[in-house]
């Protein structure tokens, strides 16, 4: 392969670069050995994407899907504690994109995992509602159906899912403005948007898991997630988990 | 390759609290709260990709080994692939660094 030596090389001498770290006194010109190797990597990195320089005359939908990494960041610690694990999730009716009402009770007999996000478009939340997006088709396999719900409107989550290729239901707790968060204890009143959190709800509408993140930029740990719905169908079917996730 | 058996499909093994390694084929730099870091983790886990990965805030040595070989920045997820170092790659690129060392 013409790849192999170049790596091993290449590999070699990042494995000397790093053991050299701590060899090099604290100071400038260690400071700007570092600059330099991160000089070297971002250039070899733009020679080897090998495509045109951007465009920028003309905005397309991939620079659209990506406006969220220059937009103002969206700081703030949690203010709320959600409902507790054991409490009977209460029922809201919100619609989707589309303008169809949608029921967390249509979802009965159904894992349910309901996420609260702030708002579309935003920094984190797009990255987030994208990584269940991808995420699906394992959700799939523990039989669980997501819901995202902020106090955007059906026409800016209609905008949003189809920028960002999202498939599942983005609900709009759009009037009365956050009512649906409110009923879940995670509406941030001065803010006008929700905390992002998350419930996992079982077949019997039970809360089985819930989660505020303690600041408004971080996104649940997904891999503490599938440990949830683990945990769930082992109480369920008496196995550990669901064989062979990728 | 198989050598480093650190993370597998379907596990969480480590979350950075190990030693600091020599350098690995496969290391994913990051936080437990980042979702990009996140998905570039599933993406491996999808494609059965063995890595290492270290939870720069909680392990010290990661995060000053990260600020060596990126110039001072602390910007996750960054990825090395057989030493080349990717700072905020896309998954696309993370692919192709892999097809170019010839880890997949």
């Amino acid at each position: 392969m013409e790849g192999k030596p170049y790596s091993q090389r290449l590999l070699e001498l990042e494995e000397r670069f790093e053991q050299l770290e701590p060899l090099i006194p604290e100071g400038s010109e260690k400071e700007a050995m570092s600059v330099l190797h991160g000089i070297v990597q971002e250039l070899w990195r733009h020679l080897r994407s090998g495509g045109p320089a951007p465009s920028t005359s003309a905005l397309t939908l991939a620079d659209i899907a990506e406006l969220h990494r220059s937009a103002p960041p969206m700081e703030g610690e949690a203010q709320s504690t959600p409902l507790p694990v054991g409490a009977q999730a209460p029922d809201i009716t919100l619609q989707d994109s589309n303008g169809r009402l949608v029921s967390l009770r249509d979802f009965g007999g159904q894992l349910v995992i309901l996420i609260f996000y702030p708002l579309d478009w935003s920094p984190s939340c797009s990255d987030q509602l994208s990584l269940y997006q991808a995420e699906s088709g394992e959700f799939a396999r523990y039989g669980a159906q997501l819901l995202a719900v902020s106090a955007d409107s059906i026409y800016s989550h209609g905008a949003w899912a189809a920028v960002r290729g999202l498939t599942f239901p983005l609900l709009a707790d759009f009037e009365p403005k956050g009512e649906a968060a409110r009923r879940y204890q995670v509406w941030r009143c001065a803010d006008g948007f929700s905390e992002r959190a998350l419930y996992v709800i079982d077949k019997k509408g039970a809360i089985r898991y819930s989660y505020v993140s303690p600041k408004l930029s971080h996104v649940p740990d997904i891999y503490e997630l599938y440990r949830v719905l683990d945990g769930l169908q082992a109480r369920v079917h008496g196995a550990p988990q669901v064989a062979g996730r990728k | 390759m198989k050598a480093i058996s650190i993370h597998r499909a379907g596990r969480c093994a480590t979350h950075g609290e190990r030693a600091a390694p020599t350098i690995a084929p496969i290391v994913v730099y990051g936080t437990s709260w980042c979702a990009a870091t996140q998905a570039i983790r599933r993406h491996l886990d999808r494609r059965e990709v063995p890595y290492h990965h270290f939870d720069i805030e909680k392990n010290p040595a990661a995060a000053a080994r990260l600020r060596w070989m990126t110039g001072g920045s602390l910007r996750h997820p960054t990825v090395s692939v057989a030493g080349e170092v990717l700072v905020e790659p896309s998954l696309q690129e993370v692919d192709w660094a892999l097809s170019r060392a010839s880890l997949t």
